[in-house]
């Protein structure tokens, strides 16, 4: 058992999917993430991206163990520019490693808290509840009145195994047939989500039950709408290697309180945990200090 | 501009409740672990369980649901020291939360 424990630690690391946009740099997320996830995870990552994309990220290709260079589908049209998110399905057949973390580039890895997720299941496991900071009470999204509460493709755990491939497999077949689905669960379709693909191939997959040991047991922390972060201090490089850096974790959440057409600023300080930045241009003030 | 500033200027006010909420998600993440091929949650009644018990193997439910048969001793330990170490760190965070006040 412990023998083969060891095999399987040697062959971990984490995928991310970056395709650049008219407004987002996400290469240079996927290179920030990356470095974070290389500092606290300890994990080495694969970049799937295309030609474009990693022309603006050429000095730092070494921070990616490998890079895939694929040609996304661009089909994905979000405030009439192109949201290249489709064909997240790929990332079983992608991953050169037998245990996977599917991560967006969005997200901000301050701690070691997802290693725990390679002991949670030997197959698959994502996030199924989430907490807004600042708006503790907000309640969990669901695809609609009449459907499931959403599951969130924003961390994704995955080890190679037929029922993984299974899962991988049904979100392409879900994404190929987005419009019926959407009509099906009484969501607006039209943009492609990726974590509605995922809510319905998981439920497709577990025959539209639930299966506790594919549910990460904590919540996905998000810095949701009328919310804002700052970096307490910024990232050092460290001179003697620049391959290596001091990554600030502390940081200050910033909430508009809106009351009788009056906003009151609220804040609070937070270190040392992990979460996902729904509001790239925040994302981008932290990456560049 | 750095974020005392920011703070100062906004004239924002420090949110106990967000604060504490926060902390609980931090740490509540942090109580959970994998040991003799179950999932667990080292909190009062999971430790309290283990505790009532004299035999050495025990079959307990796990986070996920599953019945796993366990060494009820060294899986005591085990949640005793993950409880300990990090309600003593929560305790901590909490406190210098309660300074601001």
């Amino acid at each position: 058992m412990e023998r083969t424990r060891k095999k399987k630690i040697a062959k971990r690391g984490a995928l991310l999917f970056a395709f650049n946009s008219s407004k987002y740099n996400y290469a240079d997320m996927a290179v920030y993430t990356a470095r974070r996830i290389e500092a606290f995870l300890g994990i080495p990552t694969t970049l799937v991206t295309d030609v474009d994309s990693l022309k603006t990220i050429l000095p730092d290709l070494k921070t990616f163990d490998k890079i895939i260079d694929i040609v996304p589908d661009k089909s994905n049209i979000k405030e009439q520019t192109a949201w290249i998110n489709k064909g997240r399905y790929q990332a079983y057949e992608l991953s050169p490693y037998e245990e996977t973390l599917l991560i967006d580039v969005d997200y901000l890895v301050n701690s070691d808290t997802l290693l725990k997720t390679f002991d949670l299941s030997d197959t698959f496991c994502c996030h199924s509840n989430t907490h807004m900071l600042m708006h503790p009470e907000a309640s969990q999204e669901k695809m609609s009145a009449y459907s499931y509460d959403t599951l969130w493709a924003t961390v994704i755990m995955f080890k190679k195994s037929e029922r993984a491939k299974q899962i991988f497999e049904t979100l392409e077949m879900v994404q190929n047939n987005y419009e019926h689905y959407a009509n099906l669960h009484s969501f607006v379709g039209g943009v492609y989500r990726n974590d509605y693909g995922l809510t319905i191939a998981l439920k497709i997959v577990n025959g539209h039950t639930d299966v506790p040991s594919d549910y990460i047991p904590w919540n996905l922390v998000h810095v949701g709408k009328n919310t804002s972060v700052y970096a307490d201090s910024s990232d050092i490089q460290i001179p003697c290697d620049g391959s290596l850096f001091d990554f600030n974790t502390e940081f200050t959440i910033m909430f508009d309180h809106w009351k009788k057409s009056k906003v009151r600023k609220e804040y609070m300080s937070i270190k040392d945990m992990d979460f996902h930045v729904m509001n790239k241009d925040l994302f981008v003030g932290i990456m560049n200090g | 501009m750095d974020t005392k500033t920011l703070i100062k200027d906004a004239k924002a006010r420090f949110s106990h409740n967000s604060a504490k909420a926060y902390l609980k998600e931090k740490y509540s993440s942090k109580l959970v672990i994998a040991e003799q091929g179950g999932l667990w949650r080292a909190d009062a009644q999971t430790i309290g369980f283990l505790n009532s018990f004299s035999d050495e193997t025990l079959v307990v439910i796990d986070t996920f649901d599953n019945p796993v048969k366990v060494n009820r001793i060294e899986l005591l330990e085990s949640l005793t020291k993950t409880y300990t170490k990090i309600m003593t760190e929560w305790n901590s965070e909490w406190k210098e939360l309660e300074r601001k006040r």
